[in-house]
């Protein structure tokens, strides 16, 4: 029995499509088998960010609604062929699948997937209500800005009422020199107020503009910093004991040391 | 203290005062009292009972009513009170009707109904209440407590909080961290300081002077190892 993982935030534009693609392309990677689910019916993005939008043929409102089966609109990744993606509409909206309907699916994902990846549209409305009706687990992406961080506080507090308890926490796009220079929320700012697990922080990085045009997620790009935090968050979510990332920026004794010798 | 809209129990020094609402219908009284004793603990039994009714005086019919429904819930009526003794000597009370809430007001906001939130609000919550609200958690920015009460955080409060919302100016709001984005009390309105610094300190926020201040909770030498 797999286990269903919705990846949500409130606010738009803090990455969780990219934070889905990642994890999920993470997974198979070691060996899992994985299922992508796009539930932002009508704005769907998941497609692009895969680099599988030009196969789309079925999507999720067909297998909700019985058009076709659910075999049929599952698309296989490029890369990993135990990757799949279950498409969102494009042409309908978010009202055209209930929550009912979600955890019908959801229960035939567990079956048949180790892990099924939802990337949740923004907003608390329908869509919402949607993408964690079937979930198991919530992973909250956050980027360091006060109001992803009051809207991420939001979706916690609606999780913890549809009984998704310990949601997971992401913080996404983190600039260490600006934290460093005070211009920026650290991470210890977004866990005061959050205060939940935190499974990771991704570095704000360009390599994630190129891979996400490109359709190639950066976790499988062995040089990029948010790929290495994407390998890592994969990990932790399979339960390994992964150290965070060292983003800092050093300082103190032990930057003048390094400068001293030459390290940097 | 046990009551209803228009009656209440109260213990004090010299025995168990019954406080009927001058203006309420006789009928509605006896049946909110019925109800009152009827839910109450058995330790008031054999109990003598004074009461005070304002400035209103009851029919001899009405006081026998009233002396039966006491007996049937095992109290004896041990006579009436007039306003000098149930209110203090020197605080005049000019509306009889205004004893309910006066009564709250005698004691500072001291006693009363209690919510206790076991857990961190989170924003977008909004938790009203008629009396006290404590949160064992925190407030966070987006949640709002309105309280007729005090307001007590054990934790931050980051969010907006409104104490003494139907007016009482003697209602506080305190927390373990007070930062909240807006601070209420009764009428007056206020905003954390914008150069808001860590560390400070459980604090209490109180009308004084008809200014909203904010003080150190009085946790003598605590301050600061507690943190």
């Amino acid at each position: 029995m797999g286990e269903v993982i919705v990846v949500t935030s409130g606010k738009g534009g803090v990455g969780k499509t990219t934070t889905s693609a990642n994890i999920g392309t993470g997974l198979a990677a070691e060996g899992h088998k994985v299922v992508l689910v796009d539930t932002d019916i009508g704005l769907r993005n998941l497609d692009v960010v895969m680099g599988l939008e030009n196969r789309i043929v079925y999507d999720l409102v067909d297998v909700t609604s019985g058009n076709c089966r659910l075999k049929q609109a599952l698309i296989k990744d490029k890369r990993f062929s135990n990757l799949f993606l279950l498409p969102a509409a494009q042409t309908k909206d978010k009202t055209a699948v209930s929550p009912e309907q979600m955890k019908i699916l959801a229960k035939e994902l567990k079956e048949e997937f180790d892990y099924a990846i939802i990337d949740c549209p923004a907003g608390i409305e329908q869509g919402f209500r949607n993408a964690i009706a079937g979930a198991d687990r919530a992973v909250v992406v956050c980027t360091p800005e006060v109001s992803a961080v009051r809207d991420a506080d939001r979706i916690i507090g609606l999780l913890e009422a549809s009984e998704l308890r310990n949601p997971k926490l992401i913080i996404n796009r983190l600039r260490p020199a600006m934290v460093k220079r005070g211009d920026m929320m650290d991470i210890s700012d977004i866990l005061d107020i959050l205060a939940i697990e935190l499974i990771g922080v991704v570095p704000e990085d360009e390599s994630i503009v190129v891979s996400t045009n490109r359709g190639e997620p950066a976790v499988m790009d062995q040089g990029s910093k948010a790929g290495e935090a994407y390998r890592r968050i994969t990990r932790r979510i399979k339960g390994e004991d992964v150290p965070l990332m060292n983003l800092e920026v050093p300082s103190g004794i032990m930057d003048r040391l390094k400068r001293l010798v030459g390290i940097r | 203290m046990t009551r209803t809209e228009h009656v209440a129990l109260k213990g004090t020094r010299e025995g168990l005062v019954l406080y009927l609402d001058p203006a309420a219908d006789f009928r509605l009284l006896m049946n909110e009292l019925d109800n009152l004793l009827k839910n109450s603990e058995q330790f008031l039994q054999g109990a003598n009972v004074r009461c005070y009714a304002g400035k209103k005086e009851f029919s001899e019919d009405e006081q026998e009513n009233l002396t039966a429904i006491l007996r049937e819930n095992h109290l004896e009526l041990a006579g009436w009170l007039s306003t000098e003794e149930v209110y203090v000597p020197g605080k005049t009370q000019s509306y009889a009707n205004e004893e309910r809430d006066a009564r709250l007001w005698e004691e500072g906001m001291s006693e009363g109904r209690c919510l206790f939130m076991e857990r961190t609000l989170r924003s977008g919550k909004s938790v009203q209440f008629e009396g006290h609200v404590i949160v064992q958690g925190d407030v966070n920015p987006g949640a709002e407590i309105i309280a007729t009460g005090n307001i007590v955080v054990l934790g931050s409060l980051r969010g907006v909080a409104h104490a003494g919302a139907m007016g009482n100016r003697k209602a506080s709001v305190s927390a373990y961290h007070l930062a909240p984005t807006q601070l209420r009390i009764a009428d007056l309105v206020t905003r954390a300081p914008d150069d808001e610094t860590d560390g400070r300190g459980p604090e209490i926020a109180r009308i004084k002077d008809d200014q909203l201040t904010v003080e150190a909770a009085g946790m003598n030498g605590w301050r600061g190892k507690a943190r």
